[in-house]
Order: structure tokens, then sequence, then C-alpha cells
């Protein structure tokens, strides 16, 4: 399978193997997917089915064995944060910083001048519901703040691609469905383009234009769902109560032979 | 207020006994003869004290320049911590002062030993501190400026260095207690300045008051040094909470 | 493996430097590893020091006293300050500022006090092993969780049972951990009171043997010398895991 012409992204038949202490593990095996500006699209799947691994090659940070990937038509050789900006499960703040200096990290990386971005960061604290917390350190947030942070430090890069890896795993069920609910907002005024990696139907259905379910080890991609509903999305809906529970059998199978392999 | 009353409540205890002659003065002599003997050796063991202050200084700074930058080579690189840790931990375990002797003989009297023997005091507590800060950083922190295109400078200088900072400092706090140490016993042992040459000769004199006034005084610039780098730990540690 | 290898060249690498370095070197000063071996020779068939045994002994028994002494009084200091707010509150703080000071301040006095004999090194030898097992009690006790002590009172367990059955197990760790820093302060303690002065034991082999240029005799004392310093620690690191492993 080759990617559909003028994808923004594009995964041709990628593999990966890790070598551990107790023989080599599959992580990755023939992986193709291609994602078009725009778009939000989630992987979800069992654990351990490698998506964070797709999305560390996605980001430029593990090289695939086999296959290539492609961002804007050009294969990924290493971090691009001028392309690319990733979000951490664990949000990965710099202690010694504070809130807003923690937003401004890309951008001095990249010699940007202090007042420059300062003003950027500053500018983003609002959207972010930050404002008031600039000179906070990060343990003196909440863990939704966190995260919101260092999604704020992502944006602020301001890339066309965000790659999000279980942002609000770490988060409880109430914030997380509200961080959703943000998050939607910013990707609607954005408009960039997402791959989120998670664990929650509510989310990949909540959010994604698009998902696409992954098997077990070795990862593969399973099933590709497309959603078309109006956003915002009412969950209750007949369309998505039965979209849940097609997505869920599709999961469920995966899941239990996840469990069973190890 | 508690541990004042304390002090105050064991000094009047100590004057007491020492007047009534419960101990012997010759040997634990009252606080207020303490007192006086400071005054009287004041001189001598001010400038005493500046000689072990100025060698324990240069110590420092040599203990403090190695032991961070060796610490975070050794820390960074997996292969060097394995090869070299156990050396290291058996160093920094072994009683130095056996050593001490071919010190002197090599570097004679004087300076040069005490500034080496401080160094080599100091610089093992900063050097295995450093170097399991630099291999304990959270990995997130260089994951996340790796995809944010940080160059190994950058990862230097804008996260592992900010991030050690903490254990640089503990190790700097022990590290100073260790280059005194290290000064004061080449004093003593083969001193011809210094304090430790001072208190030396007291106590084979059996001059104890006077003993008891520069080890008093001793002390107290230890603690007021120790103190004023908790300060400095204060000030560069806020986000620490 | 490789780690193995790079550790056991590097040190034959020392070893090597050091041959070259001490053949080239002024024999007065250095001594290549060459030379050391016939002087350990001599030192262990007691040609050169027929003292040795008894100097061994001495030293060996200070260090034996010293500990002793700093076990007994650390563990007492400790529980004394740990239970008893009010005196935890008025010394701890003071026994943790001591520790700003280098403990070397104290040695003329007791230099002073004790004379040149083995109870100045004694009381040296203790006063550097009683401050980490009094810490290490302190620090263990605050380790307790009070909702154990709680639940073990509630089902009727008296002061002792409370003490051996709750107390200990929780604080066994940092307890062994303290007693072995304190071992090897102790044992610190005496060869730095023997060499900084001393009639008899290893330091005054040692001092002796430097006196006199004998830098063979030297190298070879040191070496016999750093064997009781390596040799507690391996007993204290054994009786560790012993403990660690009744904990577990």
């Amino acid at each position: 399978m080759t990617a559909a012409g003028g994808a923004l992204i594009a995964i041709e038949s990628v593999a990966k193997r890790y070598v551990t202490s107790s023989g080599p593990v599959d992580a990755l095996d023939d992986i193709s997917l291609s994602v078009a500006e725009g778009e939000f699209c989630t992987l979800i799947g069992p654990s351990g089915c490698g998506k964070s691994t797709l999305l560390g090659m996605l980001g430029g940070l593990v090289m695939p064995d086999r296959g290539r990937l492609l961002v804007a038509g050009a294969p990924v050789t290493g971090p691009d944060p001028r392309r690319v900006a990733t979000v951490f499960q664990d949000a990965g703040l710099f202690p010694w910083r504070t809130a807003l200096e923690n937003v401004e990290f890309g951008l001095e990386l990249q010699g940007v001048s202090a007042e420059r971005r300062r003003r950027t960061a500053s500018e983003l604290l609002g959207p972010l519901g930050l404002r008031g917390f600039a000179e906070r350190y990060p343990r003196e947030l909440s863990g939704g703040m966190k995260q919101r942070v260092a999604i704020g430090r992502a944006l602020a890069i301001d890339t066309k691609i965000l790659l999000m890896d279980e942002p609000f795993g770490a988060l409880d069920e109430q914030t997380r469905v509200l961080m959703g609910e943000w998050l939607l907002d910013i990707w609607r005024r954005t408009r960039k383009t997402v791959i989120f990696v998670t664990h929650s139907l509510h989310e990949a259905l909540f959010l994604s234009t698009r998902v696409a379910v992954m098997t077990a080890r070795p990862g593969r991609i399973k099933s590709v769902l497309e959603l078309t509903m109006e956003y915002p999305r009412s969950m209750e809906s007949p369309e998505m109560v039965a979209l849940r529970a097609k997505l869920w059998s599709e999961i469920r199978e995966e899941s239990l032979r996840a469990m069973q392999s190890t | 207020m508690l541990q004042l009353a304390t002090v105050l409540a064991g000094l009047a205890a100590w004057e007491l006994a020492a007047r009534s002659a419960w101990v012997d003065p010759l040997f634990i002599p009252a606080p207020s003869a303490v007192a006086r003997a400071l005054a009287a050796i004041s001189g001598p063991a001010l400038a005493g004290l500046a000689d072990t202050l100025a060698k324990t200084a240069a110590a420092y700074v040599l203990s403090v320049v190695l032991g961070v930058s060796a610490g975070v080579a050794v820390g960074s690189v997996r292969l060097l911590r394995d090869v070299l840790s156990p050396y290291v931990i058996a160093l920094y375990g072994m009683p130095k002062i056996l050593v001490l002797p071919w010190i002197v003989l090599l570097l004679g009297y004087g300076t040069a030993p005490a500034v080496f023997y401080g160094t080599l005091h100091g610089l093992f507590p900063i050097l295995v501190l450093v170097t399991g800060a630099v291999r304990d950083v959270d990995r997130t922190l260089v994951t996340v400026a790796r995809s944010l295109g940080a160059t190994p400078w950058q990862l230097y200088w804008k996260v592992l260095l900010p991030a050690i900072v903490p254990s640089v400092l503990a190790g700097m706090r022990l590290g100073i207690v260790f280059c005194l140490l290290g000064v004061l016993v080449v004093e003593m042992f083969a001193g011809v300045r210094g304090m430790g040459y001072v208190m030396g000769s007291l106590a084979n004199g059996f001059q104890a008051p006077e003993l008891f006034a520069a080890t008093a005084l001793v002390s107290a610039t230890s603690i007021a040094i120790v103190l004023g780098l908790d300060q400095l730990n204060e000030r560069l540690s806020r986000w620490r909470g | 493996m490789k780690v193995t290898v790079l550790r056991l060249a590097l040190l034959a690498a020392l070893l090597a430097a050091w041959e070259l370095a001490g053949r080239a070197a002024n024999p007065l000063l250095a001594v290549p590893p060459s030379a050391v071996l016939p002087a350990l020779r001599d030192l262990l068939l007691l040609r050169s020091y027929p003292r040795l045994p008894a100097s061994l002994c001495l030293t060996v028994r200070e260090i034996g006293v010293a500990y002793a002494l700093a076990v007994a009084a650390g563990l007492g200091c400790g529980f004394a300050l740990g239970m008893n707010r009010l005196l935890g509150r008025a010394w701890g703080p003071m026994i943790a500022a001591l520790y700003a000071v280098p403990a070397v301040v104290w040695y003329p006095s007791l230099m002073l006090f004790f004379g040149l004999d083995a109870a100045s090194k004694i009381a040296f030898g203790f006063l550097l092993g009683f401050f980490p097992i009094t810490l290490a009690v302190l620090a263990g006790v605050r380790q307790v969780n009070p909702q154990l002590v709680l639940v073990a009172r509630a089902y009727g367990a008296g002061v002792v049972t409370v003490f051996f059955r709750v107390m200990l197990p929780s604080m066994l760790f940092t307890l062994v951990g303290g007693l072995r820093t304190g071992l090897a302060l102790s044992v610190i303690g005496v060869v730095v009171g023997e060499i900084l002065g001393a009639k008899d034991g290893m330091g005054a082999l040692i001092n002796h043997a430097y006196g006199l240029l004998r830098t063979g005799d030297y190298v070879a004392l040191v070496l016999v010398t750093l064997a009781i310093v390596v040799g507690s620690d391996v007993l204290a690191s054994l009786l560790e895991r012993r403990a660690k492993a009744w904990t577990e």
C-alpha cells in the first residue's frame, strides 16, 4: 500500500524490533497509514501494541528498521521542531522553570529573542487557561495544568503537526473529559494536524476525524474508522452509541490477545 | 528558644562544675576561662585561621571544579561509569590518612600538601553526588528537549546542568567540611602554620582554656560557612519548594 | 563482562604506571610494586617489624572498644531523643549542626585529656562512630508509621511488643545502614588518631617506617592496615545483607 497523494504524513510499511534481555520483541510490523492536513487521527489499541513507538518515529526520536516515514514529502531523519511538536504522557516540565519559561523552552532552543518568545508564550497562557499562573513552578500546578503547560510548549513552536502520546493518561476521569473538550476547542481554532494516542474510547470518539485500531503486538493497523459527525459531539446519540459498541468489540478482541500473550 | 535554654543551662552547669572543682579545671576549664583565653590568643589564632581558610578555599575551588566536571563526564558516559564506580567508591571510603605521610614526603611541609590533601577529601563527595545526579536525570526531560530539536550542547546547558544543581549544592555543602578537615589534619600532622598547627601546639602544651577557645573558633567558622551555603542553596532552589 | 575486563585493565595499567614511575623516581620517595612485595613478605614473616602482631591487635582492639561504645551510646542517645519529643527538639538540630564541623577539631582536646595512649584513639573512634548511629536512629524512629503503632496498640500490644514487632522492623533498614557507616567511621577515627600521634599500634609503625624513609615497609604497613579497613567493611556488609534478608 502506498500513501495517498498529497498526504501530509505518510507511514509506509514500517517495522520495528526491539532487542530486550528476554529476546527480540517485534513492536511494529508492516504499518502503513497516511494522514491528510487538518485531520485529527487517533491511534487506539491494547497496551504494548507499539503506538508510542510509532509516534516516536514520527517525532524523529526512534528510527524504523524497515519502511519509511514521510512528513510533507520528506523522510523523517530526526526531530524536526519546525514541522512536528510532541506532547508526552508524562508532562515532562522542567521543574526549575516557571510555567511561562516552560512554554518558552522550544523557542529558546531555536534562538528566538527573549522578548519575542516571552510575548508568544504570554499570549498562549490565556487559551491554555493558565493566566495568572505564569510565574508558578511545576510543583505548584495541578496535573491538568501541568499537561496544559506541556501542550502550550508544543503549541508555542507553531508546527503544522502535533503528536500527542496519551497526554491525558495520567489524569483523573473528570479532568480528562474537561481536557478533551479544551483540546477540541484548541484544535478547531488552530487547525493543526493531530496524531493522538489513547486508551480511551471516549477520547477517540469525541475528538477524532479518524480512528485507527491497532492489533496486539506486533502492532499492525487492524481497521480504520472515519468519523464524520459534527463537533461538538453528543456521546449519547444513537449513532455514537453504535460506533462505540463497534469500536469496543474491535479493541476488546485485541486487548484479550494482548493479555493472554503476556 | 528551647535550644537556647538547653545550651545556656549546659554552660551554667559546666561553669559551676569547674568553679566548685568537681572537674579538674586543668583539663576542663570553666567557660569564663575559655572566653578570657579566646581574647588572649585571638591574635595568633586569627592569623592561623586566615591561613587555614586560604588553603581550604584553594582546595575547595579545586574540589568543586574537578568534582563537577569529572562527575558530569563519568555520569553521562555509561561505560566510564560502570568501569570507574567501584574505584571511586573505594577511594571515597578509604582512610586517606594512610597516604598522608607519603604526600608530606613528596610535597614537603606547608601549603602544597594541605591543598592537595584537602582536595583529596573534598573531591569525592562532590564527584559521587554529581555522578549519581547526572545518571538519574529524568529521561523524559531529555526526550522532550530532543524532540524540540535541542543540540547536544543545549542538552547539557539547558537540561542536564540545571537538573543537577541541587546535587552540586549538596556536594558543595559536604565538600567544604571535608576540605577543611583535610587541611586541618595536614596542619596537625606536619604543619608549620595554620589553625591545626596552633591547636596541636596548644594540646601539647596542656593549655586547655586556649585550646578550647581555638576549637570553638574553628567550629563556629565552619558552621557559619555551612549556614552561608544553605542560604545560597535556598536561593538557587526556590523551584524545589 | 566487558566492564570487568576494562576494570582489571585499568588496575593493571595503574600498577604498570606505578612500577615505571617508581623505578624512575628516587627510591626514598617512591617504590615500585615489585619492591613492595618483598617488603610485604618481610613484614608478614615478622622480619622487618616483629611488633606487628601486637600492634595489629592493639589497633583492632581500639577499634572494637570504640565501636562498641559508639553503638551503645548512639542507640541510647538516638532512642532517647527519638522517643522523647521535647529532648529531640532541643538536641536533634544541635547534633545535626555538629555535622557541619570537621570532626578532627576535637582531636587535640581528646589528646589533651587522654594522652597519647590508646584512650585518645578510642575516644576519637567513638566520637566519629557515635554521630551516624545516633542520626540513623533518629531518622529510623521518624520512619515508623504511627498508624501501625496505633493499630498494634488497638490490638492490645504493650510497649515492648510495639518496640520489637512494629518499630524495629520498620526502621531496621536505616538503623543497619547507620551501624555500618558508624563502623567505617570508627575505624577511620582510630587510624587517624594513631597517625596523628601514637606510641603503639599500626599508626605508630607507619610513622616509624615513614620517619626512617623505609618507603617499602611503609607501603606494606599501609596495605596491612587497609586490610583491617576493608575486612571490617566486608563484615558489616555481610551483616547488612542478613538484616535485609530478614526484613523481606
